[in-house]
């Protein structure tokens, strides 16, 4: 399992959106119409064009404290990506995990008609968002054009403040502890989001629903995914059968 | 700023008042959250709470516009127990200087006011002097008229309670921030200050700077790595375009503009060459003359520096009432001016008062807009409450290069000269500013010689050849590298100057060689240095450092910086008087017997032999400034437009020197307008917008004109998240989308509630489509008496839903 | 300056797997690399020139890395420079998106002009307006040019043009502009830093 990680340190986060724009940059993805709707977060959701978001949130945190907070949300490309198994049933291709990073890619082969599949239902973080007029899916690809090429992914090089780390998997779980371990000092609600599912670790200084929804996943979650992909229920339906029997 | 960018990580403690640099200089956090993660505490004093905040140690709301109660309230702490670094205020700023018998401070007015005028008699603040004509000092500090005395009195009235009541910062709040900042006040401990136009967009916008760069000097916090006082520039050549005085009251390098009465010369060096009988005295600008004969045979290498002289205009005075900004829109709306050549700005969005801004233009005969984009001021004939076929003025709209479509330096906060290199081709039919300039010049050069005209001397005489390089079809064309060298300058004879010979033609290596005798050109001084025979020192990308500058990240062969390319200003205030650092671990220059090592010291000579503020006259930091308009110390005073009626330090409510317009109506506790209005950029546009409300992906993130108020303000006023709702101020109305938060408080002010109301200024009705229009519709046309900047940060406004019929 | 540094390897893995490119993309309206592929081709030195340049926002002066492209002398790409010792790469959302100040299909590359009481701007050439301003300078600075103030002392200066800006010029544009603006007799001379 070594490969490369993200480590988001949220503890830093001053969400200027460079990461946000620097995406876009790098991808050439088109802006989307928006509205203030009383918030500084814009868009208000992922979306095929919109495949990194800083979310901004205020909230009370454990200590009664109050807190801005800053949630720049990707694809965790997970050690197990859910997605993987789960849009490859629909069209083969879909989701390939590269083998020397581990990143988790969804191919020009992710179409999938409209209405089969939604993205909580192959993502435990719920990222993964489809074109509305080509019926494709996709998120975050961790730059790997970029990654190979020995640079950063483009939103970890915009970064300022130490927010965004991509190295080694080892040196950024290691990164991550010690900054935890930083971090706890001062408050001991401090801790990593699913460091060992996922590639992308945040550090977080709050509870996850102050943050977003899907900041963590829960076992539960994970396994009722994954229910639906083990060999025994390879068919969709398995998969479906699994999910309704958990709920 | 003093001191740099990567400075701030030397810091032990960042205070942040006003300024939202997370925000507006988002990489500058880069260097701030180092500092934090090293131990050092980030404290924001600010009226919102914004993303600065959110990764700060302790953020401490204010009401706009008081932070001189807030500062004044500092000092008297740090008198009080005895915070000051006590050798460095002692020997490094004039504490000690006995102040003449005519000082004196009463009920908020300094002497020598003059209620006729509204000015001071600045003479009545002078130090008493010495029979050699050197100021008189008690280095015991217990002269009841020496400047540590004289501070003591003043800031005594200053106490924790009156502070707070005014301010609405909490006595609890104050502590805090008072004694976690002064602890800066050890020697081998740094304070740093970031700000920006939250402290100098106020009617006492100087003294707010002043007084923390007096906070500064008693801590010993400047000239120090992860000190100083950090002015955070809004553009990315605000620094060099105010360096090559791009301003009514300064030519390039910060020579003065000559009065009328300076008929020749010699008159005009005599009045702005300062003398001093202290030998330890380096008095800089003892080299005025040579500044500006330089300066001058630039501009006109044909003529003497006499001569050349004659071609400058003369203004009547330097008052800022009568030229600056303010007073210029104000002579536009009452047409006193035909024309107006707007380059690279967009004033119909970011002058104080748009609605008159914009009815100003129209009274102008013509008009030329130079911008990226088209905007409210090229476009302004077809904008709301204008009725084309009713307004005359010619307009053009000349789009131009981009910043990576063509070469040229620009001039950081940290004074860092950056070249800048060409990527893509111009697009269109566009050309460069530089081209723009040179070829407007050239057909005007030719009207004056063909036709004839008033005074045409000054244009025909221009050595604009000095900036223009032959291109590949043989015309001279506007060269920024040949610029670049006339900035710098060069020998126009065959010289000798100390010791060493010079070819014409050659280089001038540094200022200390320029000359008042017409040998040498320098279009600005500072910035001498800057290009030599071999290399434009700008384009240096060279991260090698000593050990002595790695140690505090000064990287002195990437690019170039002014003054001779020395990275903290007044560095000699950071050694004692052998040369030793106060602070070893983080030497910025050090004496090692020989020679000086680290930085490029603030003049070369031996440790102790100069006072360490060699730009002063005296060479001593002045806690006592005796060269304001508005007094030799900062005094509390309230915003124009302000919510109270009396506040608790004199009887004196406003800033009596102020530049205002006469007969324009201020609110003063009116209760039509009850709240305090403020303005403010955010991360994702910049200045008016002109430029990033065509970017889409920023519009994306931030597409509308919205305001931020608190939950308690919104229920008060019935207003829901997200709705629309109207603005409007004495001068004009305007929507926006409410935002409803908790990052917003009322302040408590003399026990009552005072809300606030806040907006970003980028937005105009050009585009995009429903995005709003300016907040400066409701700015006020007052300002500092110093600077004439207006006071954007603090002023009266009302907020209600929006209705049918509204703007 | 040093450019093209970059190591360029072959894309292999994301190349062949044929990464999604968004197909509703149109956002800067012409023609940009949206699949891996092109998008590594974009940096390469054997299709585009790389160059620095400094951000045009803030006064930061954080360094930029400018990819050109050879044939059309468009920029293609442009992020922050890794090597700069003050940003490391790093840009917010206003320097991330300044490719968007060059590249941008609503940036006009014409010359407007709309003539006293218009409704309508009129595309002109720079000869017509280069001339235009001329004259009209001339003429605004001849009616208004006073050689003497109030008190008779001597003041050569010209009272009925104002100058506006501009930060946004360069260090030798702004030298420029001041010599020009000086040489022509203004005393209202103004700019961002007032304001």
């Amino acid at each position: 399992m070594s490969g490369k990680s993200f480590f988001v340190d949220l503890s830093t986060c001053t969400a200027c959106r460079g990461c946000q724009v620097a995406c876009k940059q790098w991808k050439k993805l088109p802006a989307e119409h928006t509205r203030n709707v009383g918030s500084h977060q814009n868009p208000q959701d992922l979306s095929s064009k919109t495949i990194r978001l800083v979310r901004f949130n205020e909230a009370r945190d454990e200590d009664g404290k109050f807190r801005w907070l800053f949630f720049p949300e990707q694809c965790r490309h997970c050690i197990e990506p859910p997605c993987k198994y789960i849009a490859n049933m629909y069209t083969l291709g879909s989701v390939i995990q590269d083998e020397k990073t581990g990143a988790v890619i969804m191919t020009d082969k992710a179409v999938i008609r409209k209405g089969k599949l939604e993205g909580w239902e192959m993502c435990p973080y719920n990222v993964p968002r489809q074109d509305k007029d080509t019926g494709l899916w996709s998120k975050c690809d961790m730059c790997i054009d970029r990654v190979e090429m020995g640079m950063l992914p483009a939103c970890v090089q915009s970064c300022p403040t130490g927010t965004m780390n991509f190295g080694d998997r080892a040196d950024m779980l290691k990164l991550a502890k010690e900054r935890l371990a930083e971090v706890k000092k001062t408050n001991p609600n401090a801790y990593l989001a699913d460091p060992d599912d996922v590639r992308v670790i945040y550090l977080c200084e709050t509870k996850p629903e102050n943050y977003h929804e899907n900041v963590v996943a829960s076992a539960d979650q994970r396994r009722t995914l994954m229910a639906g992909v083990s060999p025994s229920k390879t068919s969709r339906r398995g998969f479906l059968t699994a999910l309704k029997n958990k709920a | 700023m003093t001191n740099h960018w990567n400075d701030l990580q030397n810091s032990d403690c960042i205070l942040i008042m006003g300024s939202n640099a997370a925000e507006n200089h988002p990489i500058s956090f880069k260097w701030a959250v180092k500092a934090q993660k090293r131990g050092a505490k980030i404290i924001h004093v600010d009226p919102r709470f914004t993303r600065t905040s959110a990764r700060s140690d302790a953020y401490i709301p204010l009401r706009s516009g008081t932070d001189i109660a807030v500062l004044g309230g500092m000092i008297n702490y740090i008198i009080k127990n005895k915070r000051y670094f006590h050798k460095y205020m002692v020997e490094y700023t004039n504490s000690s200087f006995i102040v003449g018998k005519d000082f004196d401070f009463k009920d908020g007015l300094f002497s020598g006011f003059d209620s006729k005028t509204n000015s001071y008699d600045k003479s009545k603040w002078a130090f008493e002097l010495d029979d050699k004509g050197i100021p008189k000092q008690d280095k015991t500090l217990q002269d009841p008229n020496c400047v540590f005395q004289i501070l003591k009195k003043h800031y005594s009235r200053y106490t924790p309670e009156k502070v707070s009541s005014i301010s609405g910062v909490s006595v609890k709040d104050l502590e805090l921030l008072y004694n976690t900042y002064t602890a800066t006040g050890k020697k081998d401990k740094a304070g740093t200050i970031m700000y920006a136009m939250g402290w100098t967009q106020h009617t006492v916008g100087v003294q707010n700077i002043r007084a923390m760069a007096m906070i500064q000097l008693m801590l010993g916090n400047i000239g120090i790595a992860g000190g100083g006082v950090n002015a955070l520039r809004g553009e990315c050549n605000v620094q060099g375009s105010t360096d090559y005085a791009l301003l009514y009251h300064i030519l390039p390098g910060y020579l003065k503009t000559p009065l009328a009465g300076q008929d020749t010369l010699e008159q005009y060096n005599n009045t702005y060459t300062p003398k001093s009988n202290d030998p330890e005295s380096a008095n800089w600008w003892q080299h005025y003359p040579k500044y500006s004969a330089s300066l001058i045979k630039a501009m006109y290498s044909e003529d003497t520096p006499e001569q050349g002289y004659q071609y400058l205009p003369r203004l009547d005075n330097h008052k800022a009432s009568v030229y600056s900004w303010i007073p210029l829109i104000d002579h536009m709306y009452e047409g006193k001016f035909s024309g107006g050549l707007i380059w690279g700005m967009n004033p119909a969005c970011s002058s104080s008062d748009s609605v008159k801004t914009r009815k100003a233009i129209s009274k102008l005969d013509w008009m030329v807009n130079v911008n990226l984009f088209q905007c409210e001021t090229s476009d302004f004939w077809k904008g709301p409450d204008m009725d084309p076929e009713k307004v005359k003025t010619e307009t053009f709209f000349i789009p131009c290069a981009s910043a990576i479509e063509k070469e040229g330096s620009v001039s950081n906060s940290g004074r860092w000269m950056q070249w800048r290199y060409k990527g893509p081709e111009v697009f269109g039919d566009v050309m460069t500013d530089g081209h723009y300039f040179h070829e407007i010049w050239e057909e005007l050069k030719h009207l004056y010689e063909k036709e004839g005209g008033v005074y045409p001397e000054p244009i025909t005489h221009l050595s604009f050849e000095n900036m223009c390089e032959e291109n590949e079809h043989g015309h001279m064309e506007f060269s920024a590298r040949k610029t670049a060298k006339l900035c710098n300058g060069w020998f126009t004879r065959d010289v000798e100057v100390k010791g060493k010979k010079f070819k014409k033609g050659q280089q001038v290596p540094s200022f200390a060689y320029l000359q008042a005798d017409g040998s040498t050109t320098s279009g600005n001084w500072l910035y001498c240095n800057s290009v030599s025979d071999t290399e434009n020192k700008a384009m240096r990308h060279d991260a090698s450092q000593t050990k002595e500058q790695a140690n505090i990240g000064l990287f002195p062969n990437w690019t170039w910086c002014w003054p001779v390319n020395r990275r903290i200003l007044y560095n000699r205030a950071s050694v004692d008087e052998k040369g030793q650092p106060w602070a070893p671990k983080k030497a910025v220059i050090k004496w090692n017997g020989s020679k000086w090592v680290g930085d490029v010291p603030d003049g070369g000579w031996k440790p102790g032999t100069k006072h360490p503020f060699i730009m002063r006259k005296n060479g001593f930091g002045q806690l006592f400034g005796p060269g304001r308009a508005d007094g030799p110390l900062p005094e509390y005073y309230e915003p124009l437009e302000c919510p109270v009626k009396t506040h608790p330090f004199s009887k004196t409510l406003h800033n009596p020197t102020a530049v205002q317009v006469e007969g324009e109506e201020k609110a003063v506790c009116d209760p039509r307008y009850p709240f305090v209005g403020t303005t403010y950029r955010i991360t994702e546009h910049w200045q008016t917008g002109s430029m990033t409300r065509w970017q889409d992906w920023l519009v994306e993130a931030e597409p509308q004109m919205f305001v931020e108020i608190s939950p308690e303000l919104a229920k008060l006023r019935g207003i829901e998240n997200g709705e629309k709702v109207t603005v409007e101020s004495v001068r004009g109305s305007l929507w926006a989308i409410a935002m409803v938060t908790e990052r917003i408080q009322p302040y408590n002010i003399n026990g009552t509630d005072v809300h606030m109301v806040g907006m970003p200024w980028h937005y105009g009705w050009v585009t995009p489509i429903n995005g709003g229009d300016s907040a400066n519709i409701v700015t006020p046309n007052v300002g500092d008496p110093n600077t004439g900047i207006p006071e954007y940060k603090a002023f009266m406004v009302n907020i209600r839903k929006w209705k049918e019929g509204d703007n | 300056m040093n450019i093209n540094r970059r190591d360029f390897v072959k894309l292999t893995t994301a190349a062949a797997a044929g990464i999604a490119a968004v197909p509703a993309f149109g956002g800067l309206g012409k023609a940009f690399a949206n699949t891996a592929e092109e998008r590594a081709k974009q940096l390469s030195p054997k299709w585009t020139q790389q160059t620095t340049s400094v951000c045009a926002f803030c006064s930061v002066g954080c360094g930029l890395l400018v990819n050109t492209d050879l044939e059309t002398k468009r920029a293609v790409n442009v992020e922050g420079n890794p090597d700069h010792p003050i940003n490391e790469g790093a840009l917010c959302a206003k320097g991330a998106a300044s490719i968007q100040m060059t590249e941008n299909p609503k940036r006009p590359g014409k010359f407007l002009y709309r003539a006293p009481y218009g409704t309508e701007w009129e595309e002109k050439d720079w000869e017509f307006c280069k001339k235009r301003i001329a004259k009209l300078i001339k003429k605004s600075r001849d009616e208004s040019f006073e050689k003497k103030n109030a008190k008779g002392q001597v003041v050569n200066r010209t009272m009925g043009i104002a100058s506006l800006g501009s930060a946004a010029l360069d260090n030798e544009e702004c030298y420029a502009m001041h010599s020009f603006m000086r040489s022509l007799g203004l005393v209202y001379v103004e700019h961002q830093a007032r304001i």
